[in-house]
């Protein structure tokens, strides 16, 4: 399934591609927590955009209920109705999963604004030599990422006394 | 907007930069100990979120905004990056712009037609 444009050839990239972006501990890559980093980024983002379209619409509420009121609720009086719904456990442990998708991205994403855009903590280019490392894997953005998990798991548990507290 | 790579990207960081103040401003209104009260429930209250209507509805639009951008923007580059074409990169555009101005209008009606608390 190659396409020819010009003399140039463009190669498909869609096999692998699930693989390496949904399920990337079947891609045999050593020392590589930034692909676990990069994974994570996607799956929290997907989560995160899911809530923000539900949040969006709940937020809505007031509005959209004096059109289409709700168990013959409408404008704010409709409202104690759904925080009393988002009381429940269920939705308690949605927005668990949701703080922890968001602590875990905008760190994480931090960490991308300064090495891929910014273009700092990735290291000088140099001569390769054995054992041939990255140079990427040795620059300040390695440990930049230790502190994201660091930071992403200290700041959930300090979420999870919010939600649950 | 022009669909390629590059500029999708550069988008993405410009929202992200953004997103940075303007969602940690937006999570800080709704952590109980910073207000005084005990538990998030009480940052909940009817009269609690109008209020941050009334005082910090402009900044919740710009975040709905640049939040909607970023992360439809995001799946958006994702998408591209699975599969190429014309046809294929025109119906991505098209539903990213769809799905943003669908919610960037409920979001804006949720700040301009606020009723009254009472």
């Amino acid at each position: 399934m190659t396409e020819r444009k010009g003399n140039a050839q463009e190669l498909p990239n869609r096999p692998g591609f699930w693989r390496s972006s949904i399920n990337p501990w079947t891609v045999r890559t050593r020392n590589n927590p930034e692909r676990v980093a990069f994974v994570l980024h996607r799956i929290t983002g997907f989560i995160i955009l899911a809530f923000l379209l539900a949040h969006i619409l709940e937020t809505d509420s007031p509005v959209w209920s004096q059109y289409f009121p709700y168990n013959g609720l409408s404008g704010w009086a409709l409202w104690p109705h759904i925080m009393a719904i988002e009381a429940g456990l269920a939705f308690r442990i949605g927005e668990f999963i949701v703080a922890g998708a968001v602590l875990f991205h905008a760190p994480n994403g931090v960490r991308l604004l300064l090495t891929e855009f910014f273009g700092v903590g990735v290291g000088k280019p140099g001569d390769p030599k054995p054992p041939y490392v990255p140079f990427t894997f040795t620059a300040a953005q390695r440990q930049w990422l230790y502190a994201v998990f660091v930071v992403w798991i200290v700041l959930w548990i300090i979420a999870g006394v919010i939600i649950f507290g | 907007m022009a669909g390629k790579a590059s500029s999708l990207q550069i988008w993405q960081y410009i929202t992200a930069i953004l997103l940075i103040g303007l969602l940690g401003f937006h999570l800080l209104q709704r952590v109980p100990w910073i207000w005084g009260v005990s538990t998030i429930d009480q940052t909940l209250t009817a009269a609690w979120v109008y209020s941050d209507y009334v005082h910090y509805g402009w900044a919740l639009l710009l975040l709905a905004y640049v939040a909607l951008f970023h992360g439809l923007n995001g799946v958006r580059g994702m998408l591209l990056e699975l599969h190429q074409g014309r046809l294929y990169e025109i119906t991505i555009n098209v539903l990213f712009w769809i799905v943003f101005i669908a919610f960037a209008v409920i979001a804006t009606a949720t700040v301009a037609k606020l009723p009254p608390l009472h």
